[in-house]
């Protein structure tokens, strides 16, 4: 029997995988080749027939070392979380900034609402417009995400990544403010109320609009014209 | 435009029946297409060289994952395995072929049936 690996090795110069995966692709292929070759000899071909007939397994070598090298690396860069996750919470995140600080530039300005603590007095502060802006956002960072193929987690998280970073925000901050001016109920009102409007209202405003996308596949057009790839 | 259009048809044919194998259990990859040729009369054949481009972007893509296991002929095997993620892919890519079947058939005549 041919030594498959060597065939293998020497048909494919092309690959361009580190060594390991280069390896470990060689030896499958190999592997494949052997299996081929053996149940071409149990079907009764004899040695050259059973070995020409393995080589038919691959038309172009170039071509399948291309094709490989393809499906291994391409993409490597972007991985599967980050095409699922990352990018369309990093993209719905910029967005929905940038509307508030163009919002900010032009003026609109917020609507206050002054509370009483114990302490001292304190305004939570709404932009409207930019809570009403809010469920699109939500929708596209969802949608972004199922089309990338993203699990409900990820669809969920893309489309809340806005509210997620202003809460993980103000969660550092809060525990700042206690250590430079100790703990008060003033602050835990404070706490509380930047909570409110800037975590729990633009989570709740982005929900709307990403809970119709945490349901159901990717687009059904996928077949034809298409990329499979995704 | 016509090859690309055959291209994708085959490819998402190719990733159906592979993860509906591997569904059922994990296999290596010579298996796989010695099955797919078997259980679909030689209408789906995979050689070599269309099966483990395959593989690998599904492997890529988190659908299988892979892992050496030495059979009792000592020739190590590579087994594929459907994960979670690739198990989440195939009700939808049974409707899609459902749905583009329906919708040939009602175009041109052909059932898959």
């Amino acid at each position: 029997m041919p030594d498959w690996k060597q065939v293998v090795n020497q048909r494919m110069a092309q690959l361009n995988l580190p060594v390991d995966s280069e390896e470990e692709v060689i030896a499958e292929l190999a592997a494949h080749l052997a299996e081929t070759y053996d149940a071409a000899r149990a079907h009764g071909l004899m040695h050259d027939a059973a070995v020409a007939l393995t080589l038919q397994e691959v038309r172009d070598w170039r071509v399948l070392a291309n094709d490989i090298s393809r499906a291994k690396l391409e993409d490597n860069l972007m991985t599967n979380r980050t095409r699922t996750l990352w990018l369309p919470a990093a993209a719905n995140l910029l967005a929905a900034m940038l509307l508030l600080m163009m919002m900010q530039k032009l003026g609109v300005q917020p609507r206050l609402l002054w509370v009483n603590a114990i302490e001292g007095k304190f305004a939570l502060v709404f932009y409207f417009p930019w809570l009403i802006a809010l469920p699109f956002f939500g929708a596209a960072g969802a949608y972004l995400s199922r089309l990338a193929q993203g699990g409900t987690f990820a669809r969920l998280t893309a489309g809340l990544s806005p509210a997620l970073v202003l809460i993980a925000l103000i969660c550092l901050i809060f525990p700042w403010g206690l250590l430079v001016d100790g703990l008060s109920l003033y602050r835990l009102v404070l706490f509380a109320g930047g909570l409110l409007t800037w975590g729990v209202l633009p989570a709740c405003a982005l929900l709307i609009g990403a809970l119709p996308f945490l349901r159901g596949s990717r687009p059904s057009k996928i077949l034809i014209g298409e990329n499979n790839h995704a | 435009m016509t090859k690309r259009i055959r291209s994708k048809i085959t490819r998402g044919s190719g990733e159906l029946a592979i993860l509906s194998l591997l569904a059922e259990q994990p296999l290596y990859g010579f298996e796989i297409a010695k099955q797919i040729g078997e259980r679909t009369n030689g209408a789906l054949q995979f050689t070599l060289a269309s099966l483990y481009p395959l593989l690998y972007e599904m492997e890529k893509r988190g659908w299988v994952e892979a892992h050496w296991q030495p059979n009792h002929a000592g020739r190590d095997r590579r087994y594929y395995r459907l994960t979670t993620t690739g198990r989440r892919q195939l009700a939808p890519l049974r409707q899609e072929w459902r749905s583009f079947f329906q919708a040939l058939d009602s175009l041109a005549g052909v059932s898959h049936a």
